[in-house]
This record gives C-alpha cells, sequence and structure tokens, in this order.
C-alpha cells in the first residue's frame, strides 16, 4: 500500500493572525529621493486628485507602493475654494471618502466624517476638511492592528531651521478596547493628539469638548482610522487649533509655502491644489508605524505513520536484484528513510507536498505523527 | 532527571503543486484532500553500509547525511519513490518493473528507445508511394523497436512485474500483497495517446498542468493481464515469481501527425534508415525524445520507457 487515507480525525482547521511591524521614517516620504528639488519617489497624476509615495523612487522596478496621499473638504464646509483651489475635486474626494467610509443616513445622504463617530451628534464634531492617508495593501495586509497606529507631525511653524522641534504624536489610544462598528468599511478608531512638546495648550485652545484625558496627559481628537480598510483620515483643523497662535519664536502660523505664499492651514485647503496639500502634510510627517495583521487559515493534516506501516520504499535503489538492501535476511527489521510527504485527492493527483529537513529512519520500532500545515 | 524526548511530533509546511493551483482555481470540488504518501526519492539506499565494521548505528550514517532539496512544485516532478506498507515485516524480495524485451515485437530499436512513426509518411512513404518511410525496410516488414503512430502497428510495449531474482523460484505463486493490480501510466498528451494492442485508445483519468496525460490500467482490462508463465523460459525477463503484464502501443498526437511544430520546438533531426531498395538508403527526420511512465498503485514500482516520436523533415 502506497497511501493511506485521512479520516476526519487527522484534519483540523485553525485560523492565526500574524503582526508586523511597519515602520516608515518621515526621511522615506520626504527627503531622501530628490533631484532637482522633486521628490523620485513622490508620483504626481496629471488629474491632480492624489500623489502616491513609494519607498524608493517610483521609476525603479524596486520601488513599492507605500501609500497615497489626499485632501477634500465637504461642500458643507465654510472654506470657499480661491482660483486654484480645485474646489469641485476636493469636494468630490470628500464625497467618495464619506462615502466609502461613513456611508449614507437614512435619507440616502452621504454622512460627514464624525470625530467620535457619533454619527447621530448633529453639531460640533463633524470633519469637514480632511487629510486622507490610504496605506498600500502591500503593508495593510488584512488590516492594521488596533492601538499599533502612530504618525508624529512636526507642528512647527513652516520652513524652521530646525524642523521636527515640536511635534505631535497622533495615536489610535486605547483602541483595542474602543472602536467603532458602524462603519460601511469595518471597524475603525479615533485618532488623538499627543502634544510631545509641552508647548500647546490643547485644552485652551477652545479644545476642550475634544479632549480626552489618560494618566493626566491631554489627548485631543483629531480623526479616525480604518482598520480593514487600511485608511487614516485627519481632520485639517488639528493643525488649525494648534497653530493659530504662533509658536514660541515663530512670527506667523505658516503651515506651507507653496513656492511664493505663506500660508495657514485654511489656506492650503482653499487655495492650494491637491498636490500642494498632500506635500505640505509629507513635510511634516516625521513618522508613521502600524503593525499589519494577516489573518492566516490553516489546515493541519495529521499524517500517522503507524509502526507496521512505510517500512519498506520503492525506491529502486532499494533493491538488489529484487532483493531489499537493507537486510540480510528475512528477520531483519526492514529500514525506509522519509524525506517528503505528499498529499493527494481521490484521484491520486499529487496536491502538496512538504519536505523534511533531513532523512527520518523509520522502522517497525518508531511511529510518527507528522503534522502538515496548508496555509491559505 | 532529564527531559523526556518530544520530538516526536513534527511541524511542516506545506506547498500546493501546480496541478493543486490549477484544481484549487477550477472550483470544482477535486481539490480535497483526502490520502496521504511518504516519498524517499532523495535517498540512495546503496549507501546503506550492512557490514560497517563499527557496528549498526553507522549502517545509515551518510544516508541520514544525505541534504534534502526544497519541495518542488511540479507535481510530476515529485514523489517518485515512495515508501510501502507490507504487512509482512519479513519480506526479503519486493517486486520491480522490467521492460520484456525478449521477443521481436517488443524490443527496443538496438541499443536505443521505441520509436514512434508520428505520419503515414515516416510509417511506411504513404502506403508505400514513396520509399522514405522510416519504419519499414524494403521488403515492408516493421523494423524492429518502431510503432505506427497514425495505424497503430508494429512493435508492443510489455512491461513485467514481479520478483527478478534466481534465488526465488518462478514456481512460487507472488503474495497477493506484492502482485501489481493497478498502473497509472503517465504520457505527455502533446505527443501521443495510449492504446492497447488492438489499437483501442485508452482514456485518461486527467490531464495536468504540464500536459501530462494520466491512464489508470487495470488487471482485468485490455492492458493489463497475470502473468501465469512458472517457468524458466527465455521469453520472460523476470527470473522469479512472476505478477503481472502491462501492454500497449502508443498513438502519435494530432500535433504530431499533422503538423512538424513541436518537432521544432521540442525536438532535433537526425537521418533513420529507409526503405529504398539496397537497404542503404536513409531518411531525414524530426523527433522529439520523451519517456513514458508506469507505476504500480499498491507497491508504487516505477519504470521510466524511452520513446522517440519522428516525422520526416
Amino acid at each position: 500500500m502506497t497511501f493511506k487515507p485521512l479520516n476526519e480525525n487527522d484534519i483540523v482547521n485553525t485560523r492565526t493572525l500574524l503582526h508586523e511591524a511597519i515602520p516608515l521614517t518621515g526621511s522615506i516620504i520626504s527627503g531622501s529621493y530628490v533631484t532637482n528639488a522633486a521628490p523620485d519617489n513622490i508620483k504626481y497624476y496629471p488629474h491632480g486628485m492624489f500623489q502616491t509615495v513609494y519607498d524608493y523612487p517610483y521609476a525603479s522596478s524596486s520601488a513599492n507602493h507605500v501609500f497615497d496621499v489626499t485632501c477634500g473638504f465637504s461642500s458643507q464646509s465654510a472654506l470657499v475654494a480661491g482660483p486654484n483651489g480645485m474646489e469641485t475635486k476636493k469636494n468630490n474626494i470628500y464625497g467618495q471618502m464619506a462615502q466609502l467610509l461613513v456611508g449614507y443616513n437614512a435619507t440616502g445622504s452621504v454622512q460627514l466624517f464624525d470625530e467620535d463617530g457619533n454619527l447621530f451628534d448633529p453639531v460640533g464634531d463633524k470633519m469637514k476638511e480632511i487629510f486622507v492617508v490610504p496605506f498600500s495593501r502591500l503593508l495593510v495586509k488584512d488590516e492594521i492592528k488596533k492601538e499599533t497606529f502612530q504618525m508624529i507631525l512636526d507642528v512647527d511653524t513652516h520652513a524652521t531651521t530646525q524642523p521636527f522641534t515640536n511635534t505631535l504624536t497622533i495615536s489610535d489610544l486605547g483602541a483595542s478596547n474602543e472602536y467603532r462598528v458602524n462603519s460601511p468599511v469595518g471597524e475603525y478608531g479615533i485618532l488623538y493628539a499627543e502634544d510631545n512638546s509641552s508647548i500647546l495648550d490643547l485644552v485652551n485652545h477652545g479644545n476642550a469638548d475634544r479632549i480626552k484625558t489618560v494618566d493626566s496627559v491631554d489627548y485631543l481628537r483629531c480623526g479616525l482610522i480604518f482598520y480593514q480598510a487600511g485608511i487614516a483620515v485627519l481632520t485639517g483643523s488639528v493643525f488649525g487649533n494648534l497653530l493659530t497662535t504662533p509658536l514660541a519664536g515663530a512670527t506667523s502660523e505658516i503651515f506651507y509655502n507653496d513656492g511664493s505664499n505663506d500660508l495657514g492651514i485654511d489656506d492650503v485647503f482653499a487655495s492650494s491644489s491637491i498636490d500642494d496639500c498632500g506635500s505640505s502634510l509629507l513635510h511634516r510627517v516625521q513618522n508613521i508605524q502600524f503593525n499589519n495583521t494577516t489573518e492566516l487559515n490553516s489546515t493541519v493534516y495529521f499524517c500517522r505513520v503507524n509502526h507496521n506501516e512505510f517500512n519498506y520504499s520503492s525506491n529502486p535503489t532499494y533493491l538488489e536484484n529484487s532483493r531489499v538492501r537493507v537486510k540480510t535476511q528475512s528477520t531483519d527489521e526492514p529500514v525506509s528513510y522519509i524525506t517528503t510527504i505528499g498529499l493527494y485527492n481521490d484521484r491520486n493527483e499529487l496536491l502538496a507536498t512538504a519536505k523534511l529537513s533531513e532523512a527520518l529512519k523509520k522502522s517497525p520500532s518508531t511511529e510518527f505523527t507528522i503534522r502538515a500545515r496548508l496555509d491559505y | 532527571m532529564g527531559f523526556l524526548d518530544n520530538s516526536g511530533d513534527i511541524i511542516l509546511d506545506v506547498v500546493l503543486t501546480d496541478h493543486g493551483r490549477m484544481l484549487l482555481a477550477k472550483g470544482d470540488g477535486t481539490f480535497q484532500i483526502t490520502k496521504f504518501a511518504l516519498g524517499d526519492e532523495e535517498i540512495d539506499y546503496s549507501l546503506y553500509d550492512k557490514n560497517h565494521s563499527s557496528g549498526s548505528a553507522y549502517y545509515d550514517l551518510q544516508i541520514l547525511q544525505t541534504p534534502i532539496l526544497e519541495a518542488f512544485t511540479n507535481n510530476a516532478s515529485s514523489m517518485k519513490t515512495r515508501l510501502q506498507t507490507y504487512t509482512n515485516l519479513e519480506l526479503l524480495f519486493l517486486p520491480v518493473l522490467r521492460l520484456n524485451d525478449s521477443m521481436q515485437i517488443n524490443e527496443t530499436v538496438t541499443n536505443g528507445p521505441f520509436i514512434v512513426a508520428a505520419d503515414a509518411a515516416a510509417e511506411d512513404g504513404n502506403g508505400g508511394s514513396s520509399d522514405q518511410g522510416v519504419a519499414v525496410t524494403e521488403d515492408g516488414k516493421i523494423r524492429q523497436g518502431f510503432m505506427l503512430g497514425e495505424s497503430l502497428g508494429g512493435t508492443i510495449i510489455k512491461v513485467d512485474q514481479g520478483l527478478d531474482t534466481t534465488e526465488v523460484s518462478p514456481k512460487r505463486r507472488l503474495d497477493d500483497d506484492l502482485k501489481e493490480t493497478s498502473y497509472i501510466l503517465q504520457i505527455d498528451n502533446r505527443l501521443g495517446k495510449i492504446v492497447d494492442t488492438q489499437g483501442t485508445l485508452a482514456a485518461f483519468d486527467y490531464i495536468d498542468d504540464d500536459n501530462i496525460a494520466y491512464y489508470t490500467l487495470d488487471l482485468g482490462d485490455t492492458f493489463v493481464s497475470e502473468n501465469t508463465n512458472d517457468t524458466k523460459d527465455p521469453k520472460e525477463v523476470i527470473d522469479g515469481p512472476r505478477g503481472t503484464r502491462t501492454e500497449f502501443r502508443i498513438q502519435s498526437s494530432m500535433d504530431l501527425n499533422t503538423s512538424s511544430f513541436l518537432f521544432e520546438q521540442l525536438g532535433g533531426t537526425t537521418t533513420l534508415a529507409n526503405a529504398e531498395a539496397g537497404g542503404a538508403g536513409t531518411s531525414s527526420v524530426l523527433f522529439i525524445d520523451t519517456n513514458v511512465r508506469l507505476t504500480g498503485v499498491k507497491t508504487g514500482v516505477m519504470i521510466d520507457v524511452p520513446v522517440r516520436f519522428v516525422r520526416l523533415a
């Protein structure tokens, strides 16, 4: 007999979650790959709806897609776009993202992004101007692991001589125990900003009702992270609120300079192109990190090799003139060596194989259970 | 007090074969693992040294040092030799497959393969209208080792199973455990198909992703019969107890029969004697070399039969 049937007690299905740490340093995102002041690893498109960040100059086949950046504001926003403000495109981006990530209300209208996920709260905490960062499926895999997302952003005035002196850490604080499930794209958590420099008075900038205090540290609600979709949404107001008053040593609340104009955050949303909006954010990223999750479904086949089984071989070298080489006389124990497991269907078709790292001696005095795991 | 050895449970990561992936993608329910087998194709048992001067612990030292390759994903390349279960642990002899070329109709070309003439022109110059055919002599007899791939005549491939040893008399019956009753035959489906000695086409079980067709041939059908000859006989190649016999011919595929495309892609050119008067003439032919593999389902024994397909250049 060559084949041994597997019965229902020999096959078991398991599910394992694998996690990988994904660190994205700011130097990859901006500054490392520059030719003539233009980044080689950021791809801009003629349609101008978003830009794509790669981990290497994108013309190279070695480059991997890391994430995209875009921004938009709702038609309900108080902002009025300037002449280059691409208002329609920004409205479209907001509408698309809201439709996808927040969904519709009972009347079929697209709902606005809400800072705390309470979509029935009519006022106050709607995010009408947003940065959207969809991460590549290559990094996210099946989903972002809850309470692992962190983004550190520079909150100094634009073009300070020493960037990243004052930073803001944005994270999904406590999300493993507190997340929302009322999105059409699965679970999402609330992003909170922590002032690392202790120079930004979060509470006294009119943010008191958006503050969560943990261990005497104030955290400001500033966006949402959609775990299965792998998309982070940041409210533009996080910068607006923090930078309303000039930082120490700065003379104005400059969020971005588009080459000719110093712009505040509202100006960027209103009058800059989507590409410039994205660049304004990318220049401020010091670090992004999260853990991804891969859902591994496995079937384990318990190949039970009993003492009286598989002791002979059909290997041509096993015989010399039909005589078993490993025996001198018939009463000697037969011996064989296992190197490979083959898994078959009823039609004897070889569907899967597994190899041992070294030959395993099999004789009537030994038996094994070999767990062959097939991952999907 | 030492720890107990807990190494009895071995965990292995399995990879799907290319054929397995194909069946998985089909989604028709054929991807259902129901049994397993164990292989040992890297092992050279001739390294087993029963007479090692340092004792039995050293008998298999070289075998255990054999490096093992990672898994091949080509289904036809893996699990070529499998471990066997026999309830009788005192077996000293095991069956083999031997090509029986003891009769003229079963012979290969001298020191060569079986040759299949792919079309009528290569067989006999389209029924004798030309003398360029390579499968027949000038007097119309089929040459040794040649099969007629179109008209299905000529040499019959015959494979015998049994204990090929003079230490056991052929008078002894082969144990039922050792008598093979079913064979899997593999042939490249682009090149040929299997027919019985009467020219009846066999039905294949399936064709894998590499175009290898798999046929099951069972005892009692027109391909497999019991070898009841228990005498010492020059027509037998199995010296000891005999089991079953498989006989078949090969029909050339439609592609080889009608086109030289595959010959140019997979083969080469050579010359073969043709049917010109005087016996000295040769024809230039295109050829493809391949193997037909016959494997015993019960005993796992295997033989590769070399076959050459030819067509006039």
